[in-house]
């Protein structure tokens, strides 16, 4: 029997061409398998509950990033901003501003590093790697500068992170509820919007989408904000739960949402992806987090892991879009 | 009713110190198809870009239907009916069919206070266009428009405009690398557009092809109108010559 035939019984590909997430969703069962075979603690509510954790805080940057990979550009200041929206909520509680106020402000901040990095990218025609790694030293450069590399703490506790990331259910924390809502809108806006629609076609083809009338630089403009916005509200979730805030916070977070994004099937490129992979991803990558922890392996493991895996899920991203999607 | 439907008068376009456009009349006529011919450089896709908007003309005055117009963007001009399909960048690979289709002009349905993609009505649309097209190999319209043939990506972003009701489609050198059979395809999609009321500019290299389906034949060199001729006035090789000699040979006629 031909492998083709095999595969006539079995919707396999039919499943893939509708659905590419689910090769990932499949390594990411692999995965869950892997560790439960080498820990016994793996596979318990309590660490599904901390992977819930981990995931929520980066899940929450990475669908920033993924929706403007969608748009064909990147954002690298996503981890500088996770810490500087923290930094400035927790600079003005101190000085009595109520955190609601703070949340507001902090994240008006983060839209305007969205829109700086934006604007720039789109006026003069720079790549977007470029910009976001200047705008990504420099706030990283302001924030260490004005702390003097000290952390602030948070005055106490509020109402604020209670909503934000408090424990629910044994270790199941609020900060996973809020990554579901994000994904579920997000997943709308570009699956079921019209936005949606352009947010695909400009980072597709740029020049095609403008042919028909769509307004490029806006689409672009807005999802740099988005990301902006949504990395600095990460931020803030991650320091609801820590209750501190370290101007190193947040170092090198903008390559594991990148990664999440990329192992998740979004194209580096542009023009294709999902939340729903992207959200998956973020899955995988806490999953070897806490695995790794749990077999009691060095933490350095976790970004040799993280990157074995980036290589070999884009292998396979990328034959599943050559080979199955686009045939 | 009686004026032509697109009439371009005296246009100019400078890029830096390059004239590209030395004042060029141009017109068409309703359902006439005209094919805009000329060396590379000699100004065919910046007349028609100037046309959707895409470029400013440096001076020079644009009607359509009589109208006095000034596109800003081609958006602008898609709206009011004037569709430009480029050779390359008509469609997008990653996107499925009927979004392709839509693009722009998504239809909506709402859902309480959003609007929403209508999905069924784009798929049922597109099936029913990728039927009148005749293209019976595509399967699905959720199929990536990657998976088309060249020729299919030509006949679906013509199938595109006539769906919408263009009242002129601009075709970009819609032949280049086509086969024979999917080239026949191409120009029979043109004459249909004809039959339904649109009128077409048809830019090529190949003379052979808009030889076919042209009613009227507008050859530029060099930032100029060298030629302005019906068909029944000369044969192709006449235009190659015309073209070869930038308008030395034109005595002739």
């Amino acid at each position: 029997m031909s492998f083709k035939h095999f595969f006539s019984f079995f919707p396999f590909l039919k499943i893939i061409r509708k659905y590419p997430e689910s090769g990932i969703f499949l390594s990411w069962i692999l995965v869950i398998i892997f560790f439960s075979f080498l820990s016994e603690r793996f596979l318990t509510l309590e660490n599904f509950a901390s992977i819930l954790t981990i995931t929520a805080e980066l899940g929450i940057v990475a669908i920033g990033v993924a929706f403007l990979m969608i748009a064909g550009e990147f954002d690298l200041s996503v981890g500088s901003v996770y810490a500087v929206a923290p930094m400035v909520l927790a600079t003005l509680w101190e000085q009595g501003i109520d955190p609601f106020l703070g949340l507001i402000l902090s994240l008006l901040i983060s839209s305007s590093i969205g829109f700086i990095n934006g604007y720039i990218t789109l006026k003069t025609d720079i790549p977007s790697f470029l910009t976001t790694l200047g705008t990504m030293m420099f706030f990283r450069g302001v924030l260490l500068a004005t702390t003097g590399g000290f952390p602030i703490y948070a005055k106490g506790t509020h109402l604020l992170f209670l909503l934000l990331n408090s424990r629910l259910f044994k270790d199941f924390r609020s900060s996973a509820i809020w990554l579901v809502i994000i994904a579920i809108i997000f997943t709308l806006i570009l699956t079921k919007t019209r936005y949606g629609n352009w947010v695909f076609a400009v980072g597709g083809n740029k020049e095609a989408a403008r042919a028909v009338g769509i307004p490029v630089k806006k689409v672009k403009l807005v999802n740099f904000v988005i990301s902006g916005l949504l990395a600095g509200l990460a931020g803030i979730i991650s320091f609801s739960r820590f209750k501190i805030v370290d101007p190193t916070l947040g170092e090198g977070l903008e390559l594991e949402a990148i990664a999440a994004a990329v192992i998740g099937g979004c194209l580096l490129s542009g023009g294709h992806g999902s939340i729903v992979g992207t959200f998956v991803g973020t899955l995988l990558t806490a999953s070897i987090n806490t695995g790794l922890v749990l077999i009691g392996a060095p933490p350095y493991w976790y970004r040799a892991f993280i990157g074995l895996i980036l290589v070999i899920a884009t292998i396979i991203n990328m034959l599943i879009l050559k080979k199955v999607v686009l045939k | 009713m009686r004026h032509p439907l697109v009439k371009m008068i005296n246009i100019h376009k400078w890029f830096g110190h390059v004239h590209a456009l030395k004042g060029v009349d141009f017109h068409v006529n309703r359902k006439e198809i005209v094919g805009l011919v000329g060396d590379n450089g000699a100004g065919k896709s910046t007349l028609v870009k100037i046309l959707v908007g895409a470029y400013k003309p440096d001076k020079g005055e644009i009607y359509f239907e009589g109208k006095k117009v000034n596109f800003k963007s081609p958006r602008e001009a898609r709206n009011m009916g004037i569709e430009i399909v480029y050779q390359d960048l008509a469609l997008i690979d990653l996107l499925s069919i009927s979004r392709n289709f839509f693009l722009g002009r998504e239809p909506l349905k709402k859902l309480g206070p959003f609007n929403f993609l209508d999905h069924d009505t784009m798929r049922k649309e597109s099936i029913k266009i990728l039927k009148n097209l005749g293209l019976t190999r595509i399967q699905s319209p959720d199929q990536r428009v990657a998976t088309l043939s060249g020729g299919e990506k030509q006949s679906v972003a013509i199938g595109r405009a006539l769906y919408f009701n263009a009242k002129l489609i601009i075709l970009d050198e819609p032949t280049a690398s086509l086969s024979v059979k999917e080239t026949r395809k191409v120009l029979d999609h043109v004459l249909e557009a004809k039959d339904q009321g649109a009128s077409v500019i048809f830019i090529t290299h190949n003379i052979y092809h808009v030889y076919e389906v042209a009613d009227r034949f507008v050859i530029l060199d060099h930032g100029r109108k060298i030629a302005d001729v019906l068909k029944d006035k000369v044969d192709p090789e006449d235009i190659i010559e015309i073209i070869r000699s930038g308008g030395k040979a034109i005595r002739k006629f």
